[in-house]
């Protein structure tokens, strides 16, 4: 195991001293390797919480969580010594905004920015940072523009690019896709999909699209009101009849699925992955 | 970083927070000039004592304002010790000249480990728990070694003399000092910045005759106002977002120290731009044209109590100079 969430809680401290409870007696554990883990939920049940607590940027208020062997909690966290760091290489966390992390004078820099605090000399930096601009989208010319004259997809790849140059084992990206165009989201999608498969890396995505859910997904996690409502793989979660009250909604292929099963009264062997696997299961009851 | 006091509004209900942000001001004025005419131990108590009955009325939690004064310790405790040592007017109160032992001796190497301890002072008081008495002992400290050491030339030497205006003046301006924030704090704290804002805008308007624009000033004020919790919680983001990848604003080197700040601040810089050209934007969506003529939604209304808070404060201020000027300084 290597995240493991032992009950936590999680409180915001407000000014009137009741604070807000952003997570309440959460359990899971998480791989490090082979996972792919969407989150999912409506806006503010607690996801962005919860992902920053699996980097120890947060503390749970009680409960603990343990991270590759480091066990966090209130007691631990106030000791001298207790470092953190290493923790945040191993668990790359790409935030939902690349507004907070760019700063650096040109693109190259800056996606070198997180090995170099690791102890990653220049070149080695250098040369991850030109191998991971390719990997997500962009082309080498980008190195030396300056980060802040880039659109909002280009800004966006650029900080998941510096997450991924410093190699993380768990991969984790708050909502990565939200204001890239469809052709971009899916090629982004994909980059998290290799990386996954072909270095057996978990990855976790907070998303709001149940295409993405339905099409990536080997596990999902539904949060809703503070509490861990779901963890599991997504065909058992659509075939859920009180998905709707979650505030969440059933991926289009499904959707069609139904239609096709209600409508013409054909019954299909299992549900299909994708719309490739739909059409050959279409035309095979066609025939 | 969500300890800052000063310019936050907490909610609340008393008759502070019912009271005309106008009347507020005002007062507030008042009472200032009153702590600045106000002399002698006992009215400085006797001040001290009405503003914490002021707090308990108000319901306003006491340990909080405290909080908000934490800042200013060091300021306090620095003009004490200076006005202790280099303010020799007026009788003195104790000496410590009969025993040669008590002598200050002033040399170049002397001040240099003063200097040194300082530093020391300045780079380990992150570690100690009690920073406020490290910072006592610190300053004993200082004095101690100055008494104790003499390297090389000495080229002058003092007696540790404490003066009765230093101990007096040194009091004062801490007295003062802490009534003033806590007067300002009490401001804050009861008025929504919005509020703050209108009774700003009228209280300044006589300035409209020597060409001054009120209402863009208090326009101003107000969006600084309230823009700092927004831009706390920014400072927060982006620190979080920076650990992510490695900054750790904790430990390091200098060198690394300077990265790090650079790394916070190039994106501060860069959100309060983007939100102060998006606010621009959303006020010129909404017809906002700086001068013109507006009417308010909210309008301040006077009532009784605001008069008889306003005639209050002008009594301590006509009790204040009363006692200056008959000259009861106790």
């Amino acid at each position: 195991m290597a995240i493991k969430f032992n009950r936590v809680d999680f409180k915001y401290q407000g000014f009137d001293n009741k604070g807000y409870l952003a997570l309440s007696n959460i359990n899971v554990s998480i791989n490090a390797e082979g996972e792919f883990i969407t989150l999912i939920g409506e806006t503010g049940s607690g996801k962005t919480t919860l992902v920053q607590h699996m980097n120890a940027l947060l503390t749970p208020t009680s409960g603990n969580v343990t991270i590759f062997g480091l066990k966090i909690d209130q007691e631990n966290i106030k000791k001298k010594k207790f470092r953190l760091n290493p923790i945040r290489q191993k668990v790359g966390l790409v935030f939902q905004f690349p507004e907070y992390q760019l700063f650096e004078e040109t693109v190259l820099k800056d996606i070198m920015f997180g090995p170099k605090n690791y102890g990653v000399d220049e070149a080695t930096a250098r040369e991850r940072a030109i191998k991971m601009i390719k990997v997500v989208g962009l082309d080498e010319s980008y190195l030396d523009r300056s980060p802040f004259n880039l659109s909002g997809g280009e800004k966006k790849r650029v900080s998941i690019a510096g997450i991924l140059a410093m190699e993380p084992d768990i991969l984790i990206l708050d909502e990565p896709t939200s204001g890239l165009d469809p052709l971009g989201r899916d090629a982004l999608l994909r980059v998290f999909n290799d990386i996954h498969q072909k270095l057996n890396k978990t990855i976790i995505v907070i998303t709001h699209d149940m295409n993405t859910v339905y099409e990536y997904a080997k596990r999902v996690l539904v949060m809703r009101d503070s509490y861990l409502v779901y963890d599991g793989d997504p065909h058992t979660l659509f075939s859920k009849k009180n998905i709707e009250n979650w505030n969440l909604d059933i991926p289009d292929i499904i959707n069609l699925l139904h239609h096709l099963e209600k409508d013409f009264n054909i019954t299909f062997p299992k549900q299909p992955q994708n719309v490739d696997e739909l059409l050959t299961m279409i035309e095979e009851v066609a025939k | 970083m969500k300890n800052i006091v000063i310019g936050r509004f907490i909610p609340g209900n008393s008759f502070l927070y019912k009271m005309d942000p106008r009347t507020k001001i005002i007062a507030l004025i008042i009472l200032m000039i009153s702590a600045f005419v106000l002399r002698g131990f006992m009215n400085m108590f006797i001040a001290l004592g009405l503003i914490l009955l002021l707090l308990l009325l108000g319901r306003i939690n006491i340990i909080r304002v405290i909080r908000g004064l934490k800042p200013l310790m060091f300021l306090l405790l620095f003009t004490f010790t200076f006005q202790i040592l280099f303010n020799e007017t007026g009788p003195v109160l104790i000496v410590f000249e009969q025993e040669a032992s008590w002598t200050l001796h002033y040399s170049w190497l002397n001040i240099l480990a003063v200097v040194g301890v300082v530093f020391f002072w300045f780079f380990t008081r992150r570690f100690v728990r009690f920073r406020l008495l490290y910072l006592v002992a610190t300053l004993v400290g200082s004095i101690a070694l100055l008494i104790n050491l003499q390297l090389g030339y000495v080229f002058n030497t003092g007696d540790l003399t404490i003066h009765q205006n230093a101990v007096e003046t040194g009091f004062f301006i801490m007295m003062r000092l802490i009534i003033i924030v806590t007067l300002s704090t009490i401001l804050t704290l009861t008025t929504k910045p919005t509020d703050l804002n209108l009774g700003l805008e009228s209280v300044l308007k006589p300035l409209k005759y020597i060409r001054i624009n009120t209402e863009e000033m208090a326009m101003i004020i107000a969006i600084a106002l309230r823009y700092i919790p927004t831009l706390l919680d920014e400072a927060n983001k982006i620190m979080l977002a920076q650990a992510s990848r490695g900054v750790d604003f904790s430990e390091g080197k200098m060198k690394d120290k300077v990265m790090q700040i650079v790394s916070l601040l190039v994106p501060m810089f860069i959100i309060s731009f983007k939100r102060s050209d998006e606010l621009a934007n959303a006020m010129e969506a909404r017809c906002f044209v700086p001068g013109n003529p507006r009417t308010r939604l909210h309008q301040l209304a006077w009532t009784y109590a605001d008069t008889i808070t306003i005639i209050i404060s002008l009594m301590a201020l006509a009790s204040v100079i009363t006692l200056r000027v008959v000259g009861i300084n106790v």
